[in-house]
């Protein structure tokens, strides 16, 4: 049966009609009004005023942000220079920090200074054992492996054993003791043992046979700073 | 009737529900900082003075 608009709209006029007397009610028509200015409000605010009020405190937080950093970048350009003047000042000294915390373990050195300490301090230097140490190159620690991430700050500085033995009188020992604790290269005592040894195989190592001759052994610990 | 005000309840709802939304939405806009990490990093601040005292004592101690 075809569509005939004209029966089809006689017979739905009456629905058409009923919402005019609807919205003459005056009830109605705030009611209408309010909503619909409600759902406008809420649609315009969503998708036109919080855009831009967020570009607006998006831009005033980023000028407040790039001032401070602006003025923290002075402040420590500032400091950088005052930092290198500090630094220039001290150069010539500063050979004196590396001899002190060198940037590789130098065990050999370490060990040539206790030997001279101890040949200075009147002691005899019976034994000198340096625990396994890498001499050229990368630390080999667990940490150096390949995969492991180093922590900055303190764990840069790393340390290795030594065990030194002397023979020689209290006064002597006592100089040497001293002389490790006072030398530039940084070690630490980490236990010391002292025992008397018989006197007449102290008197084949000296001519001091009245002498009560003692033995030190000491196990130490040498610092470097890796980079 | 009844349907009407169902209606302004709920256009009431979704208004107050969109500004608490944008409310929020701005409150994170003003705390998020605008400044990356590197440029954090690098405004640390730093401490110019040089320990000259643990310097000179270094300098003091003895090589054998």
């Amino acid at each position: 049966m075809p569509y005939n608009y004209k029966t089809e709209l006689q017979r739905y006029r009456k629905y058409y009609q009923s919402l005019e007397p609807l919205l003459e009610k005056p009830r109605s028509r705030a009611y209408t009004a309010i909503i619909f200015s409600f759902l406008a409000v809420s649609l315009f605010g969503w998708y036109a005023i919080r855009p831009t009020m967020e570009t607006i405190l998006y831009l005033r937080r980023q000028i407040a942000d790039e001032t401070e950093i602006n003025k923290k970048m002075e402040d420590k350009i500032s400091a950088l220079i005052e930092a290198q003047a500090a630094y220039q000042e001290i150069a010539p000294v500063l050979p004196a920090v590396d001899q002190s915390l060198p940037p590789s373990p130098d065990a050999v050195p370490l060990a040539v200074q206790l030997r001279n300490l101890a040949s200075a301090s009147g002691t005899l230097l019976t034994s000198l054992q340096v625990a396994t140490v890498p001499l050229i190159g990368k630390d080999a620690s667990p940490s150096a492996l390949p995969g492991a991430k180093p922590t900055p700050g303190t764990d840069n500085q790393k340390a290795f054993e030594l065990s030194v033995t002397v023979r020689g009188p209290y006064a002597a020992l006592r100089s040497f003791f001293e002389g490790i604790v006072s030398m530039r290269r940084i070690a630490t005592v980490t236990s010391a043992t002292i025992i008397a040894i018989r006197p007449e195989s102290a008197a084949t190592n000296s001519a001091q046979l009245g002498t009560r001759f003692l033995q030190l052994a000491l196990r130490l610990k040498g610092y470097y700073l890796v980079e | 009737m009844d349907n009407d005000r169902d209606l302004l309840l709920i256009s009431v709802f979704t208004f107050l529900t969109v500004s608490l939304w944008i409310t929020f939405e701005l409150l994170k806009t003003i705390k998020t900082t605008t400044v990356s990490s590197p440029v954090q990093q690098i405004v640390i601040p730093l401490d110019p003075k040089i320990d000259i005292e643990t310097l000179t004592t270094v300098v003091n101690r003895k090589v054998y």
